[in-house]
């Protein structure tokens, strides 16, 4: 018995754990909790594969795991008719003065990196900014560039697939994009606390 | 590939790579079913229900939200979009990733009517397609682990694939196709948010049938 069929009963037995659980569970709250943990047991499943090609499925299937998570919350908000929570904002000193440093850095420094991890690093910049300084936004906005920037994306592959010499240009295209659209949808995370829409 | 009993003859083959998209005649039938479905979502007009008050013969039509309408639509076209796609793509987590497109639409089309009881179903029927990727994921990635590719081109006829991932598959596309535990209703096509349910069968029917095809061939 190798590594890989060993991985692959323990985790089995980890599904079948989380199964009962969920079975056990009667509190509607719990059970997306308890989701959430089967869907993590599927991911391990794709793990224990444990080469490039699996490395490169657990992002949609990450992705996909937190879509279905968000469209169950929010049909439990709709479901039980959950209001908006309000409060007021935190007053803490460094929370006035020190985001528009902090944030330049961030955001100058994504720049530089560019690509996937330029986007995170720009893109907890903006977080922390609009967590701290509070904003009014204009979401579609953000979410039109968005997905302007990943169609750029999928245009540099077609590139990359249809074009091979004119690389250099499919990967400046990626890079570029792929650095706004990671800004940009982090950057939304920032901006759920509260704050209108403009 | 194109020699075994399911698939019928090539019509369209698109590689990338060790992954060829293709067209079957039997993939084919199942694309243009799909292709004429979400015409039918685009250009159909919403079914106005009537109520009768008990008691009286006094009887009114009910009222569809715009945006509720607007919703559903949307849904309904981005299920029929995702059919498509798990119908021609020729990868195995492609497959599986579409279905669970599939699943997410399909949820939102129910949710998309404003009744609590509805709500509830479609509640309990997210917590059915969010346990059934697990599924989904394992059975591929299970195939990947034995055979070291997901392409179904190169895996067709070779019997490669172990009965353990084949029967996590459609256990998969069992729970994300959400048109058995639907279908148990009397009212199919005509339950709220008619007809834009519809596509919630279409799509259960496509991708069952296309996952039959599947283990058939790898």
């Amino acid at each position: 018995m190798d590594f890989y069929q060993a991985g692959l009963f323990c985790t089995l037995v980890c599904v079948a754990i989380s199964f009962v659980a969920l079975l056990r569970e009667r509190d509607d709250i719990h059970k997306i909790l308890i989701v959430d943990l089967v869907e993590t047991t599927g991911l391990v499943l794709i793990c224990l594969v444990a080469t490039d090609l699996a490395e490169a499925l657990i992002l949609p299937g990450l992705v996909v795991g937190i879509s279905e998570l968000l469209m169950l919350t929010e049909l439990y908000i709709r479901k039980e008719n959950l209001p908006i929570p309000s409060f007021k904002p935190i007053k803490i000193e460094v929370m006035r003065t020190a985001p528009p440093i902090i944030t330049f850095v961030l955001v100058v420094y994504g720049i530089i990196l560019s690509g996937f991890s330029g986007g995170a690093v720009a893109g907890i910049g903006l977080v922390f900014y609009f967590l701290c300084k509070g904003y009014e936004e204009r979401f579609e906005l953000l979410e039109t560039i968005s997905g302007y920037a990943w169609a750029l994306w999928i245009v540099a592959f077609f590139i990359f697939m249809i074009l091979p010499q004119a690389w250099l240009i499919a990967v400046m295209l990626s890079g570029g994009a792929i650095l706004i659209k990671v800004t940009t949808k982090m950057a939304l995370i920032g901006t759920m606390r509260e704050g209108r829409n403009v | 590939m194109f020699n075994l009993p399911i698939e019928g003859e090539e019509l369209f083959a698109l590689e990338f790579g060790d992954i060829v998209n293709y067209f079957s005649l039997y993939t084919t039938t199942l694309f243009l079913f799909a292709t004429a479905f979400i015409i039918i979502a685009i250009i159909a007009r919403p079914e106005r229900q009537t109520d009768i008050v008990f008691g009286t013969d006094a009887v009114y039509t009910k009222e569809i939200n715009q945006d509720n309408l607007r919703f559903q639509r949307f849904m309904a076209i981005a299920c029929g979009l995702a059919t498509l796609g798990a119908v021609c793509s020729g990868d195995l987590f492609n497959f599986s990733l579409f279905t669970a497109l599939i699943g997410i639409t399909n949820i939102g089309i129910v949710a998309g009517v404003n009744n609590r009881y509805v709500l509830n179903a479609a509640y309990n029927y997210g917590i059915v397609a969010m346990v059934a990727t697990t599924f989904l994921f394992g059975g591929a990635s299970m195939a990947l682990g034995t055979c070291g590719t997901l392409s179904i081109w190169e895996l067709a006829g070779k019997g490669l694939v172990p009965l353990a991932a084949k029967m996590f598959l459609v256990l998969g596309v069992m729970g994300e196709g959400m048109a058995p535990f639907y279908i148990a209703k009397a009212e199919i096509t005509r339950a709220p948010g008619a007809p834009y349910v519809l596509m919630i069968h279409v799509s259960s029917l496509l991708i069952f049938l296309r996952v039959i095809e599947i283990i058939l061939t790898v």
